[in-house]
Parts: C-alpha cells; structure tokens; sequence
C-alpha cells in the first residue's frame, strides 16, 4: 500500500511540476559607446565572467526545479542611448522573454528601464543606478545591488568631516560637481548632510556641464572663497580636468575629493598622473577593500579569476564596476537558489530575503523597503602615491574601515 | 483639385496595421518607435517638402512638446490629454519665437534652426532651472505612465500628420507652397501670399513635432533633456525624408520602414553593421537617387502617393 502511494506521488509529482527549461535566460544591456561606456563595459564583462563560471560548474541551482540549469546571457548594446535602451530592455522582456532582468549600469540608462519593467511585472536586477526617484513604496518591481542609493551614499564623507575633518581645523567647503543625474544629486545630498550638521561653511556650490574639460577658471573662483576642503564630483572625465587644473595651477588645499579617484583609479592615473592625485581623497571601491564574504568567493580570488579571464593586454579593465555587475551576478544567483516560484515577485521575495544575511565581495547587502541598497556603504580612503609612479588608496573613515589615519593638507 | 483615392487609401492602411500591430508583436515600443518617426518625417516634411526649408534643429519643437507635456503633468497635474495640449502649445510658441528663421535660406537656416533648438536645450537643462524642469537631472512622469493608452494617442497623432500632407498635396494652398518652394519671387508676383504660406507650414510643422514629443514624454514617462533634445531625433526624420523623397506620403513613409526597420533589425544585435550599412545606404542615394526612392517612379511620369 505504501509502496502504491509512493508510486502514485512519484508519478503525480512527475506528471504536474513545471517543464524544467533547458536554460536560464538572463537578459541584460551593455553600452560599447558613448558617455557611459566606461562604466558599462567592465559591468557587463563582470556579468559574463560570472554566466561562464556558472556554466562551468553545471549552471545555476534552481530551487523550484531542484536541480542545475545551464544560464544563457542575452544581451544587447544599447550604445549609450535610452531611446535605444528603452526598446532594448521591451525587447528583452517581451520578445526574448528573459527569466532574470539586469539594468545597464549608472542612473542614466536604469532610469528607462524602470517603469518598463514595472509595466511588464519584471523584478528589475539594479546594478548601478542609484537614482533616489527608482525606489518607490509602490513599485516592487526593483532592488539596488552594489552601490548605496545616491542620497545616502555622501554621508559617509559628511560624517568624516563633521568629526575628523573638523578636529583638523576644516572649516569652510567648496563642492564643485557636474550637473548629470549621478553627480548632482550626490553633490545636493552631500550639501544637505553638511547644512544639516551646521558644523561646516560651504562657501562655494556649483554646478558645471558634464562635459566640462577646463577647471582652470574654476579652481581659481574656487580658491577666491578660501575653502579648507575641495569637493569634486563629477564622471572620470571630469575629475582628470579638475586635478590636472589643480595640479599645474599651483594652488593647495587642505583636503580635495574626486569621486573617481578609486573607482576608476587607472583611467585617472594616466589621465591626471599620480602626482596630481597624491593626498586626494576618494571612495574606496569594493575592487580595492577586501570584505568578508559568505557567499561568493573573496575580493583575492575574485581577482585571481578576472585575471585568467581577461589578461592584461585583454582591452579589459579590472575595477570596481566589473566586480558590480559579477556580484549582481551572485545576487541573482543565490535568489534562484532560494526562490520559492519562478514568478517575478518570487525572485523578488527570494532577493529581500537575503537583506541583512548576504556578505558578498562588494560588502554587506542590505535593502531598504522601498529596494534601495544601504548596506554598502563606500568607506573614505587617501591616495598616496607609491614613489614608482602608482598609487596606494588606504580607507581612513568610518573607524570600523579605516586602515590608516588621514593627512589633511597644511 | 482632383482627388487621389491612393492618397487615402495608403495612410488608412498604415493606420490599421500599426492598429492591430500590438496584438501581433510584443514590442510595443518599437513600434510605438515607429510611428513617433513616421509623424515626424511626415511634420518635417510638411515644412522641408512643401516649402524647402530643411531644419536640421526639428528636434527642438519634440523637445519643446515632450516638456510642455512634463511641465503641465508636474507643476499643473493636469491629466495627460490636456498636457498633450500643452506640448503641442510649447512647440508652436518656440515657432513663433523662432519665426525670424525664415529670412534665413538653404544651410544658413538649417544651422540656425539647429543652434536654437540647442538654445532650447541648454535653458531646460540648466541646474539653475531645476526647480522647474528638473533641469539636467530628467523628469519622471510615472503617475500618469499608460502606454498602450498613450500609444493609440501617437497613432492619432500620425493619423493627424497623414491627414495635413493629404490635405497639402491635394489643396491650393499646398500647390502654392510648393511655387513659394520653386521660386518665392515669381509666387509672389502670382499673387501667393509667400510670407503666409511659410508662416502656416513652419508653425503646422512644429505642432505636429511637439505633438510627438508630448506623447514621446507621456509613453517614455522617464527621461532626461538628453534624450528629448537629442540630435539624432533631427538627424533620424532629416535622412528618413530625403531617402524616401519629399512632398510624397511615400516617400518618409518608405524612409522610416525601411531605414528605420534596418536599424531596429541590424543595430540591436550588431550596431556596426548597422552603421556601415547605414552609411553605404546614405551615400548610394545621395550619388544616385538624390530626389529619394520614390524619384524612381516619379522619374517615369508616374504619381506617387
């Protein structure tokens, strides 16, 4: 009798479970050209690195299926547009029909797929694109990886120089950003946490196009309002304008911050030199902070990895962004793990799940409510330059991060 | 004038089929696509065909219209039809403004539209501007987000676009404006009302782009001055019309299918085939058919819708 039963459960359960799918479709976008391909590319490999070890190891383990199914990447380049972008995130929902839905990286190329994939009921993958109006209490549809939401993002600096900056005699603050969606909001949060404090003067803010290239002009109004502390916030481009301006124009102040200085430390490093970038402050990117994990491999072998698979003399850069978009590739991972349905809010409820629990290589993950990442909060860290050269990026702020003491500027 | 049954008969099919379309292939933003340009090649040709005035800064009154659309929805909440108005408002404002254009001819003109339309652009997407049109930072409209709503209301737009080309092929007005396009001095003597009949088709032409525009920012509902002001919105309807040939329905109508089917085809999967071929294309016409594909037939004598 109990055999009987087995049988017939056995059959039942053989009978009606899902089809198993041959394969995983994860559809994402790249841009090859245009503004935001530096930040889209490395993205993008990072996503194929993490698709190609995956595979390697027999595919991704889904739980609803419970067993290995091979991913496949679909992906196309949306070259910088969000006109093109727009058709190509519909493309990959509706025609190519993904299971798993990636955004290109940064605000600009997100912002389309946002109410697109609200429309369609598809949990967007946010690897990026850190853009406060994306997250909503209404709209369940999104979840922010690998980067603090933009608001939040700038308080870390705020608090270290409301308390370290201010111990060191800085008193009066210029921000100089340029007006892209990234940058200006970072500036306006950044202003806010500090006039909230009240504990510093910004005695100069100032908004200048992305495509600013020349910060001679600037730098010298800058100086005239006699700043203790130089912000600077803008795209790559912009930050190796700005130190180069600084560096030949002679003038000193006590600390200057980039905000790529970290992230895209190499593409500055030949772009302004080291010298210029000697003492600056920036983010320290997850590529160069080695968290603890426990899920994914660690910040050593990760990069090990990157290596093997994009040589140098590959075209491709390591970075912070390639380690973003491969630990989306984790987050997605361990939903499909986990997921209770191959439904969209499943993945979604499989996603949040994971808040407060998962410690990956780009740090903590931890979600608000409304999808929006404040786990991964960017420590503050100092370039010095290595005497061949190079540069060394040491994390001096929050305390629980630092590695060194900073040195303020006389 | 006599009447031209094809010149009816053309746009009601287009019409269906972009009707039913939805139903049939699930990307409805490529289609949608598709008929934003479609009424902007037919807008652009309304002004470059019927009256030779070709204005590379076109995208200036989409973007005008996308905004006025976002303005109204932001700071009026007025729901989106009457929005719509007011896009289809901004745009015919920026004509008006820029009606001492049309003193200018050939290039002078086309580069002056283009440096007002960046004019334009530069005002929206001024931080100083910000807390009104959000300036560089873009605009979300999701409250009103209605896409398939929306896209019945672009498709109306087209059907609105096809309609004043009908009414201009097929009217004495349109006839003057085509001898205004000829000659502006022997029209005027032929007692064509030259500065009138420019008048008319610049400001019908900016209201059919600021129609699209508006219904652009109704549908996209998140974008920012970038993309409303982009250039290759101009350069898109600009090559769209002059590879099909102007003053026809056909012609933009063929220019958009084809050129636009080519990239959405070629340049998803591999956007520098698409650009090669894009390019072969553009040349081989301008060498061999410089009056558009449709001057394979008109060559021959025959009409063409």
């Amino acid at each position: 009798m109990m055999a009987a039963l087995a049988l017939l459960a056995g059959f039942a359960t053989a009978s009606w479970a899902a089809p198993v799918p041959k394969e995983i479709r994860v559809g994402t976008l790249y841009a090859s050209t245009g503004p935001f391909a530096s930040i889209s590319m490395p993205a993008y490999d990072g996503l194929r690195l993490w698709a190609r070890q995956v595979n390697a190891a027999g595919g991704l383990y889904v739980k609803p299926y419970g067993r290995k199914i091979p991913v496949r990447l679909i992906a196309y380049d949306d070259q910088s547009s969000t006109a093109t972008a727009a058709t190509l995130y519909n493309e990959l929902i509706s025609r190519d029909h993904v299971n798993v839905l990636i955004a290109d990286s940064g605000s600009v190329l997100t912002s389309v797929a946002v109410p697109i994939a609200r429309e369609h009921k598809m949990f967007l993958f946010d690897i990026s694109g850190t853009g406060k109006p994306f997250f909503t209490r209404d709209n369940p549809y999104i979840a922010l990886m690998s980067l603090p939401i933009s608001t939040l993002w700038p308080s870390v600096q705020a608090d270290f120089l409301d308390s370290v900056g201010l111990r060191a005699g800085i008193r009066r603050v210029a921000i100089l950003y340029a007006t892209n969606d990234f940058s200006g909001t970072h500036a306006n949060a950044l202003a806010g946490y500090l006039r909230e404090a009240g504990k510093l003067r910004i005695v100069y803010d100032q908004g200048v196009p992305t495509n600013t290239s020349n910060y001679t002009v600037l730098i010298n109004n800058i100086a005239a309002t006699k700043p203790d502390a130089v912000i600077e916030l803008g795209f790559p481009g912009n930050d190796i304008g700005f130190l180069r301006a600084l560096h030949e124009s002679g003038e000193h102040f006590r600390y200057v911050f980039t905000l790529f200085g970290g992230f895209e430390m190499h593409a500055l490093l030949g772009g302004a030199g080291a010298a210029a970038m000697d003492g600056t402050f920036t983010y320290v990117p997850a590529a160069l902070y080695p968290y603890k994990v426990n899920y994914g491999p660690t910040l050593a072998r990760f990069h090990a990895a990157w290596d093997a698979a994009y040589p140098k003399g590959s075209g491709v850069p390591w970075g912070a962004d390639g380690l973003m978009g491969y630990m989306t590739g984790l987050v997605v991972q361990k939903a499909l793990a986990t997921t209770t349905g191959m439904g969209q809010l499943d993945l979604r409820r499989a996603v949040f799940a994971q808040s407060g629990k998962l410690r990956t290589l780009a740090g903590p993950f931890r979600l608000s409510r409304d999808g929006a990442q404040i786990g991964e909060m960017t420590p503050v860290g100092q370039l010095h330059a290595d005497g061949h050269g190079g540069l060394r990026l040491v994390a001096v702020y929050p305390p629980a991060a630092a590695k060194a003491k900073p040195v303020f500027g006389k | 004038m006599r009447k031209h049954p094809a010149d009816l008969i053309l746009p009601a099919l287009v019409l269906a089929a972009f009707a039913v379309a939805p139903f049939l292939y699930s990307n409805e933003l490529m289609l949608f696509n598709f008929i934003a340009f479609l009424a902007l090649a037919q807008g652009l040709n309304i002004v470059y065909g019927f009256t030779g005035y070709l204005p590379f800064g076109y995208v200036g009154f989409y973007g005008a219209g996308a905004y006025g659309f976002a303005l109204a929805v932001m700071h009026l909440h007025a729901p989106p039809l009457a929005a719509m108005a007011a896009g289809a408002g901004a745009a015919l404002l920026l004509a008006v403004i820029l009606l001492p254009l049309l003193r200018l001819s050939g290039a002078y003109f086309a580069i002056a539209s283009l440096a007002a339309a960046q004019a334009v652009y530069e005002v929206v997407s001024n931080p100083a501007l910000q807390h009104i049109t959000k300036g560089p930072y873009g605009v979300s409209l999701s409250a009103v987000f209605a896409p398939r709503f929306s896209y019945y209301v672009a498709l109306a737009i087209l059907g609105v676009a096809f309609a004043l080309v009908v009414w201009l092929r097929n009217s004495r007005f349109g006839l003057a404006l085509q001898a205004i396009r000829e000659d502006p001095v022997s029209a005027g003597m032929a007692g064509v009302s030259v500065v009138r009949g420019r008048t008319v088709a610049w400001l019908l032409s900016a209201l059919v782009a600021g129609l699209v525009g508006a219904v652009f920012a109704w549908h996209i509902s998140v974008f920012y001055p970038d993309t409303a002001f982009d250039l290759g919105v101009s350069i898109f309807s600009v090559v769209f019309v002059l590879f099909g040939g102007a003053t026809t329905l056909t012609g933009p109508l063929l220019g958009v299918l084809i050129l636009y089917g080519v990239y959405n085809a070629i340049g998803i999967t591999v956007p520098q085939y698409f650009q090669f071929i894009y390019g072969a294309l553009i040349v081989g016409l301008v060498l061999f058919l410089p009056n558009g594909l449709v001057s394979l037939l008109t060559a021959r004598g025959l009409r063409v819708p």
